[in-house]
């Protein structure tokens, strides 16, 4: 059954991305790769819930094999819930020009290769899909791009980075291979180097793709470039499959770790996350913004399986469950309303023409359905209850609270700075959100050009509406999920099912009961206030005209926190007035926080290998006669070596 | 249900929605009395809440649908909040939980909802206000989670009415935890109600606003719902530093007949607090919050290096 499902989904994506190529059939094609992504969500879904796992079991040898089991099911689901409504999108968002059909037939492309990673069961097909999961948006991004100079410079750092990053992936995945250790816990003993090497070259490897920080470097460049609906996959799901990576090799694989191991995931979880929303805030284009965020929210994420591998090591099964569980729902949660940002994001370029924040402006009223939309995916990334945001940091919050409780001072202080982390990561998310929705949708239009913004296309509008319908069914229902993804850790706990989140140790989270006081308590209060409105009237201004020159920027608004921040941030500022007999003709401001890790870390090394690479061209002197000196040298040194015995 | 329940979830739900506004008026007017001026009386806030009742709202020329329910939404959330927090240890579940985490979460639409509507009117007043609010609650969220941290350790659980019963009794002072605890939520209470030195809630000037920034675009029954939405914060947290990290008995009614003596001398201590001291510069608010965060992480460290 779920087999028959999947194979119809990939088949309806294969098709589909065929179709795209010819000019008359392009937008069937399309909607044909949109409903394949459909099945694939319901076979996913399906497998999650799914007593016996589908196809072939994992397996270390380098036999290519496929197969579906409940946390493939579970990305798989998340993967077609985010693929469907993001290729439906496409319809009308790529125009029938050759580029606009090869970025669609890529979208499918892209699409089948991270269901093909989810579904590959043996070393060789992880690692081709993983390598072509980072290839195929890098030639989604040239083609839509016509590979200009900024797209090429991109591509090229978010190869190069998630290249070298990704040598760890291999280095692990080999390693369990050849221990033959895939698919099989307890091969690997639990505190061996062994487990450590792997566990190391996972987390460098899988978390370059990730995002983590410091190597998520790549993300902020490469994920705004891409065109909309690829954006909302990249950073909906194919990060997200790294995180499914490292599941399966930190929780399935390599058995019990160590617990210093899970405090250095929390510390990689809370860094990312603070720095993620840190330079969000201070973001002013939308996509860049975006992209950001994603990278604190797979902060967030990391520290729900930060605190699954604490409190495993501590022999508490019932709180590591829920701690996976939370990093799992997360994982689906930010898909959901990530990729609703990214989309609403694409709409509003479509629209106003421009993604600079400052630029934009009240597109709540020129778009409604787009904007209503967007707000709903800005409130639930803002962590506000009753979405789905809040419910899934509701659970990280209760997991790090209880791997606090834990007897041991060390165990209490890291639980409580990684609570603490996200804590501020959520109170910066709603800064963050409440910056972007004003500069985005609310008041007055900051250009002309914005002022005569309209509604986008059906399937442009559907597509968002849809995911921010699921943002509330998730908010409203996260303890349906919650059982079947607890019950993906690989060690027995049983988790209670309810509709909203009851666990012992907790006051509980009814969010449905939440969401009814809410609903019901602002339309009783907003219809007390009545419609006895006095006409209405202009912001007040001191008596002065409001004129758009004086709005408010998304700088200004975020100043007292730069302010606060300076001594870590170090923002720059430059401000150059041009002068002409004592009289200032022109002024010229600038002001950027730049980012620390690209300037302390990615900065002195790109400069420092520039250098060692300009002392090596000098060995290459072009002229034949040296070439062969450089061989009767290396000749001669090898006989020396033989000579002396260095070579046994 | 038990009568000391009923009597429970009386006094938190009556306590408040209704006399929550009583605790900034009793604040104002013993700072008057400590000032040596007659002050309004402490019902003065009751016919504020009159007064703007009968007045019309006015709407923002061009403002939209984010604007108008703001109001409603914040004083939606509060009261959802005013549901979750109890009062005494077997206080009913009203169906929103008791849980400490969600009452962070309802607090934070509250003031999403307030910045918005800030946004929508572009009012640079408002925007500053927000913009402040916004930059401390960040440290704020961050010395309140880890201030309920402590009590939730020391409780073993995030549910309220297990952590009023957990520090209930003498035995839990014995360890420096809940008093490094306390400490920080002091200072949580006095910003998170946006009174001295954090803000001050006499002033509309523009250099010193904070929380009244975002209000003075709203007139009417709107202003009224954004009055009592920062009285019932006042209740909130007051309630929460009263049940949770001030001593109390283990009775219900016991606890019942200490809260209103508890809530009156922090009112008093408040009082006291904003006669003698000015309103610190903005940027340095953080570092006094930051000062808070470490108190609680030293109390967490106490609790769990087993110091008694």
């Amino acid at each position: 059954m779920i087999a028959a499902l999947l194979f119809a989904g990939v088949s309806g994506l294969a098709a589909g991305a065929a179709l795209t190529l010819p000019r008359r059939l392009w937008r069937r094609g399309l909607a044909l790769q949109a409903a394949g992504a459909a099945l694939l969500a319901v076979a996913g879904f399906a497998a999650l819930v799914a007593s016996h796992p589908a196809g072939a079991a994992f397996t270390s040898h380098l036999a290519p094999r496929f197969g579906v089991d409940r946390l493939s099911g579970f990305f798989l689901g998340t993967l077609g819930l985010i693929a469907a409504p993001a290729l439906g999108y496409c319809t009308r968002y790529l125009d029938d020009s050759r580029r606009g059909r090869a970025t669609a037939a890529m979208t499918g492309v892209f699409v089948l290769v991270m269901a093909s990673l989810l579904c590959a069961r043996d070393p060789i097909t992880f690692l081709a899909s993983w390598e072509l999961m980072t290839l195929v948006p890098a030639a989604i991004i040239l083609v839509h791009r016509a590979a200009d100079r900024e797209s090429r410079r991109t591509v090229f750092t978010y190869l190069a980075i998630t290249h070298l990053g990704g040598a760890g992936t291999w280095v692990s995945v080999l390693l369990l291979a050849r221990a033959g250790a895939l698919g099989t816990a307890g091969v690997v003993a639990s505190g061996s180097g062994l487990q450590a090497v792997v566990a190391l070259a996972a987390l460098v490897g899988m978390g370059t793709k990730a995002g983590i920080v410091p190597l998520h470097t790549w993300l902020p460049r490469a994920h705004p470039i891409a065109p909309a609906p690829v954006s909302a996959l990249m950073s909906g799901v194919m990060i997200k499959l790294a995180v499914y990576a490292m599941i399966r090799v930190f929780i399935d694989w390599l058995g019990v770790l160590p617990a210093w191991f899970g405090v250095l995931v929390l510390a990689a979880g809370a860094v990312s996350a603070v720095g993620g929303v840190t330079y969000a805030l201070f973001e002013h284009e939308l996509k860049r913004l975006l992209a950001l965020h994603s990278i604190e929210n797979v902060g967030i994420i990391m520290l729900g399986l930060g605190a699954c591998l604490v409190l495993r090591a501590r022999g508490d099964a019932f709180w590591a469950a829920i701690a996976l569980a939370a990093a799992l729902l997360h994982t689906l949660n930010h898909a959901v309303f990530k990729a609703l940002l990214f989309l609403g994001a694409g709409s509003i370029e479509r629209a106003a023409g421009t993604l600079r924040l400052d630029r934009l402006g009240g597109l709540l009223r020129r778009m409604p359905w787009t904007g209503w939309a967007f707000l709903i995916g800005a409130m639930a990334i803002a962590g506000l209850p009753p979405l789905n945001g809040f419910a899934s940091e509701w659970l990280t919050l209760q997991a790090l609270l209880h791997t606090a409780m834990h007897q041991t001072v060390g165990d209490g202080v890291a639980g409580a700075v990684a609570l603490a982390a996200l804590g501020a990561t959520a109170a910066l998310a709603v800064f963050c959100f409440v910056k972007v929705t004003g500069l985005v949708l609310l008041g007055p239009p900051r250009r002309a050009a914005v002022g005569d913004a309209g509604e986008v296309a059906p399937p442009m509008r559907a597509a968002v509406l849809v995911l921010a319908a699921a943002c509330v069914v998730l908010g409203l229902v996260p303890g349906v999920l919650l059982g079947p993804l607890a019950a993906l850790a690989p060690w027995h706990a049983h988790v209670p099912a309810s509709a909203g989140l009851r666990l012992p140790g907790t006051g509980a989270l009814p969010v449905i009961a939440i969401f009814a006081v809410l609903v019901a308590g602002t339309a009783v209060l907003a219809g007390l206030r009545g419609r006895r409105a006095a006409a209405p009237a202009p912001t007040w201004a001191c008596g002065q005209p409001v004129v758009s020159q004086l709005a408010w920027s998304g700088a200004g608004f975020t100043k007292p926190l730069r302010l606060v921040l300076e001594t870590v941030l170090r923002p720059r500022r430059e401000i150059t007035a041009a002068e002409r007999g004592g009289v200032i003709t022109a002024i010229a401001y600038h002001g950027e926080v730049p980012n620390l890790i690209d300037e302390r870390l990615y900065r002195p090394v790109v400069r420092r290998s520039l250098m060692v690479a300009a002392q090596a061209r000098r060995l290459q002197g072009g002229s034949l006669a040296v070439y062969v000196g450089y061989l009767i040298a290396l000749v001669l040194a090898v006989l020396l070596a033989g000579r002396i015995g260095l070579l046994g | 249900m038990t009568s000391t329940a009923i009597a429970g979830a009386a006094v938190q739900l009556v306590g408040g929605i209704v006399l929550a506004p009583l605790l900034p008026g009793l604040i104002q007017y013993w700072k008057a009395r400590l000032q040596g001026r007659p002050g309004p009386s402490p019902l003065q806030p009751y016919r504020e809440l009159r007064r703007l009742w009968r007045k019309s709202t006015v709407d923002v020329a061009g403002a939209t649908a984010v604007y108008r329910l703001a109001p409603s939404l914040a004083a939606a959330s509060l009261l959802g909040a005013i549901g979750l927090v109890p009062v005494v240890a077997d206080s009913p579940d009203l169906g929103v939980g008791h849980d400490v985490i969600a009452l962070i979460g309802l607090l934070a639409i509250a003031r999403f909802a307030l910045a918005a509507a800030a946004w929508d009117t572009g009012s640079g007043f408002s925007l500053m206000g927000a913009s402040r609010d916004l930059t401390i609650s960040v440290f704020t969220e961050v010395a309140l989670l880890l201030a309920v941290t402590v009590a939730a350790i020391v409780t073993r659980t995030t549910s309220l009415t297990g952590m009023i019963s957990g520090t209930a009794g003498g035995h839990v002072w014995s360890s420096p935890a809940l008093p490094l605890g306390t400490a920080a939520f002091a200072l949580v209470v006095i910003a998170e109600t946006g009174r001295q030195p954090f803000d001050n809630p006499d002033t509309h000037l523009e250099l010193t606003m904070i929380h009244e920034g975002p209000l003075l675009e709203y007139a009417g029954r709107d202003l009224a719902y954004l009055h009592w939405v920062s009285a019932a914060r006042h209740w909130l947290l007051l309630v929460l530093a009263a049940v949770l990290f001030l001593p109390h008995p283990h009775g219900t009614w016991a606890q019942l007949a200490l809260l209103p003596a508890e809530l009156v001398a922090m009112c008093a201590a408040l009082a006291v607090a904003e006669t003698l001291m000015v309103k610190m510069r903005l940027l340095l608010a953080p570092r006094l919050l930051g000062i808070a965060a470490v108190v609680a992480l030293l109390g967490i460290v106490a609790r769990q290096a087993g110091i008694s």
